[in-house]
């Protein structure tokens, strides 16, 4: 069963000073309301269930990845991670289209609402874990994680911004119109995504994010699931990680 | 049963099991890892890149101070708001479809006069030509050059590379040049 999150541990730190921050004084009463009650936790379930009706549960999941029900939160919280069966780094979602066709399933597409739920359900069944995600247990983890690093500090697009121009560790809590630029490791992005998005009333996940940026900033946008994204999803869970942040499923974000 | 029959009964299913683990669906390619490579190589940044502040550069020139103005607190033309100054478009044709043009978005970073939730991640503009111009730190063929590609005098910049990007032409630069250095009410 997936564990309950304390709504405290959500408390993410919301830019307190006036009118100049892109969140006002509504929303904030707003975004306080929905920590104690994620509009996000019902897909989340929904995920649950349909992982149950469809695919076996965890019980499958644990088989396939071929750990113990009991190994399983701690194995989930090392994603994403090399499988040898699968021949690559991989996300918990390219996981599940595995088990989908393995088991004769037709695939669910990577940036599905369906998907969304589902991963989010098994990343939840990590909640509380810490990530366990090591970039030097294989050569291939290892890749994955320099790829990420260097699409994260390659400029490009219209703008010519990397993720770095934005994100980078002098310049985070600055204001990019209204918006205050958040440390990626110190929000704990990796490990509080799929979240659920205010802007967007809909679960996002991190990889979805990661998109959403993109596209903010001009840069083209990649699909999800690339060897580039997954490196980057590789890449910010390690940001997380080394600040300790507990995995904490499903996010609540402006 | 015969002997032989049973044999080939009980290598069948020795066979039959050993097929399973040896032809296990190959799982490699059942799930989706779409390529990126090739759309990231295209949209890559190209080299710094020096310009000179074209001679047709009218920095006084009320209509591109106007033009300047218009880009720097407008992302692009489907959020701007109000009619576009003369010369300028708000959408523009690409691969024959309508699109809203890009504009510079510079207030995201940089407070100015005027600005609506203006950023602090580039200096404040605010005053420039009292502060900068008319103490001669700063010149326009130096605006220019940073608005264009500001990674010639700071190769790690975290500002918007503008020209060397054909997110503006020339004489889109030279505007957004009029406008900072120009005096404002
Ligand atoms: C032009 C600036 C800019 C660029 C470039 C940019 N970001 Fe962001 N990013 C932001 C801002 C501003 C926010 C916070 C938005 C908000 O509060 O909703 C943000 C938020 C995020 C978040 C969510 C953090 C959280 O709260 O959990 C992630 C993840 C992220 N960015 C990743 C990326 C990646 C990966 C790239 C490159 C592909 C990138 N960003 C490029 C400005 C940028
Ligand atoms: C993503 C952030 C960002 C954006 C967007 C941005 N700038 Fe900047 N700008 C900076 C930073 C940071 C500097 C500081 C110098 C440097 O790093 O090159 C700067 C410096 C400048 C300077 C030099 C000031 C001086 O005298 O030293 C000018 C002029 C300027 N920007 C104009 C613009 C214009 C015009 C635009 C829009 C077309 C723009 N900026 C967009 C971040 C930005």
């Amino acid at each position: 069963m997936r564990k309950l999150l304390l709504p405290l541990a959500l408390m993410v730190t919301v830019a307190s000073a006036g009118e100049q921050f892109a969140m006002s004084d509504a929303d904030r009463a707003m975004y306080k309301e929905m920590l104690e009650n994620n509009p996000a936790d019902i897909y989340v379930e929904e995920g649950g269930e349909i992982l149950d009706e469809q695919l076996g549960g965890e019980e499958a999941l644990a088989k396939f990845l071929g750990v113990t029900e009991k190994e399983l939160p701690k194995y989930i919280a090392g994603f994403p991670r090399y499988i040898k069966k699968l021949g690559n780094v991989v996300g918990i979602d390219q996981v599940l289209q595995a088990m989908e066709v393995e088991q004769g399933k037709k695939k669910t597409k990577l940036k599905s609402g369906k998907m969304f739920s589902m991963l989010a359900y098994v990343k939840s069944l990590a909640n509380d874990e810490k990530f366990t995600i090591d970039i030097k247990a294989d050569e291939h983890i290892k890749a994955s994680y320099e790829l990420g690093k260097k699409t994260f500090m390659t400029a490009r697009g219209g703008r010519g911004l990397s993720c770095n121009s934005c994100h980078s560790s002098d310049i985070v809590g600055q204001i990019l119109r209204t918006q205050p630029l958040p440390d990626l490791g110190k929000v704990g992005a990796g490990a509080t995504w799929p979240a659920y998005r205010m802007t967007k009333s809909s679960l996002r996940t991190l990889q979805r994010r990661f998109q959403g940026c993109m596209k903010n900033a001009l840069l083209k946008v990649i699909p999800i699931g690339s060897k580039e994204m997954v490196g980057l999803e590789v890449y910010i869970s390690t940001l997380a990680q080394k600040e300790k942040k507990a995995i904490a499923i499903p996010g609540l974000k402006r | 049963m015969k002997k032989s029959i049973k044999l080939l009964a009980l290598s069948t299913v020795v066979i039959l099991s050993t097929s399973v683990s040896l032809f296990a669906i190959d799982l490699t390619k059942a799930y989706d890892m779409p390529d990126a490579s090739k759309m990231i190589e295209k949209d890559l940044l190209k080299e710094p890149t020096k310009f000179k502040l074209p001679k047709s550069c009218k920095l006084d020139d009320l209509d591109s101070i106007a033009r300047g103005k218009f880009f720097f607190h407008n992302l692009n033309g489907k959020k701007a708001k109000g009619k576009a100054p003369k010369g300028v478009k708000k959408f523009i044709k690409k691969n024959g479809k309508k699109k809203p043009k890009q504009f510079g978005n510079c207030v995201a970073c940089h407070n100015i006069e005027g600005a609506k939730g203006g950023g602090n991640i580039g200096p404040d503009l605010t005053n420039y030509k009292k502060l900068f111009v008319d103490t001669k730190t700063r010149d326009a063929q130096f605006v220019y050059q940073k608005i264009a590609d500001a990674r010639i005098d700071n190769p790690k910049t975290h500002m918007t590379i503008n020209l060397t990007t054909k997110l503006f032409n020339k004489s889109e630069i030279c505007d957004l040049t009029a406008y900072v250095m120009s005096t404002k009410k």
